[in-house]
């Protein structure tokens, strides 16, 4: 049982954490919306491609193909379980979690971006890292994040068939999970059958190969921007009411502890006045 | 003739400098709401054998210390 100072200076840090987690709470409720917009444009980007990708590759599960995997999350935390999701995810479709099978190559090269994710990654996927992204997932990510990212990707030498994307897809205000789209690079698509049936130019093929990379950066970083405000808010409101429960249990303690020190005076008064 | 920019960019930054020279053409209102479109601010960090290399800015001149905000 602490002493009434104790509990005094308990209450008060409780009440404070509780304004902090409820104005966390306002502001991602505010940032939502104008977060779902943008989600809502850039999930076309992402149609488009999977438009083109449809007509064009043929299914071909070949677990030999050298991939890329890019790992979409963000810098901040307080925002649930947005970047271990992910990383989650990722570790089991490379294996690292026991038990289970790698649906890709456990030696891939990984890019993350946003730095949480990159701290999980780097704790258990080291030796795969070859590019790491941060400062993006401050505000609504633009289409020039995404064009830099596919931009450095391709400067950088690293080898790759195809490009996996894993990132939160978002399933309604209150839900998401850890989904992952595959984007072919520039020779897959020269040499699948859509492509070799209209003689595609050289360059216009290169041009889209990058273009749809970054046409699905985009779409990914729109989806993951809005699930993590969603997980944000959802977090920050249950803290709020985790620490609203905090408050009445102690004021409870207080209250009773202070009831039973005035009881203690008033027993002493009475037996030192009836001594008389 | 194919075009000469192709083997000193990528067809992304073509089409990041097309994208500015339009928003640059803008009128006065329209183009500060494009701008921010345009903005990137990201950083990167090449990775080899499980040590990070040294952390570049793509665009050191939107560097300018701005506070930052809560989340």
């Amino acid at each position: 049982m602490a002493t009434l100072r104790e509990l005094e200076l308990r209450l008060k840090s409780v009440k404070n954490i509780e304004k902090i987690t409820k104005s966390m709470k306002m502001i991602a409720s505010t940032k939502l919306a104008k977060a779902q917009r943008a989600m809502q444009s850039g999930k076309e980007y992402g149609l488009a491609n999977s438009e083109i990708f449809q007509h064009t590759i043929a299914e071909e599960k070949d677990a030999s193909k050298k991939k890329l995997v890019i790992v979409v999350s963000s810098d901040k935390g307080l925002c649930g379980g947005i970047h271990s999701s992910v990383s989650k995810f990722t570790r089991r479709a490379l294996g690292q979690t026991g038990g289970e099978e790698p649906t890709i190559d456990p030696e891939s090269p990984i890019a993350v971006i946003g730095d949480k994710s990159k701290a999980q990654i780097q704790r258990v996927l080291s030796k795969n890292l070859t590019l790491t992204f941060n400062q993006i997932g401050r505000d609504v990510p633009t289409f020039a994040d995404a064009a830099s990212v596919a931009d450095l990707i391709q400067k950088s030498d690293v080898k790759y068939d195809s490009i996996v994307l894993v990132h939160n897809k978002f399933v309604s205000a209150i839900s998401y999970e850890p989904t992952s789209v595959e984007v072919p690079n520039e020779a897959q698509l020269k040499e699948s059958a859509g492509f070799r049936s209209y003689e595609m130019e050289d360059d216009v093929t290169k041009d889209l190969a990058e273009f749809v990379l970054a046409n699905a950066i985009y779409s990914a970083l729109a989806e993951a921007h809005a699930c993590e405000i969603s997980a944000r808010r959802n977090a920050m409101d249950n803290a709020s009411k985790n620490a609203g429960d905090m408050i009445g249990a102690l004021t409870m303690q207080y209250n009773r502890g202070r009831q039973a020190a005035i009881t203690n005076e008033l027993v002493d008064i009475i037996t030192g006045a009836s001594a008389l | 003739m194919s075009a000469t920019w192709r083997s000193v960019f990528t067809y992304n930054k073509y089409a990041q400098i097309t994208a500015r020279a339009v928003r640059n053409s803008l009128k006065e209102t329209e183009r500060v709401a494009a701008e921010k479109r345009g903005l990137t601010t990201v950083r990167y960090q090449h990775w080899e054998n499980g040590v990070g290399g040294q952390q570049t800015v793509l665009n050191p001149e939107l560097e300018k210390a701005p506070g930052k905000p809560a989340v």
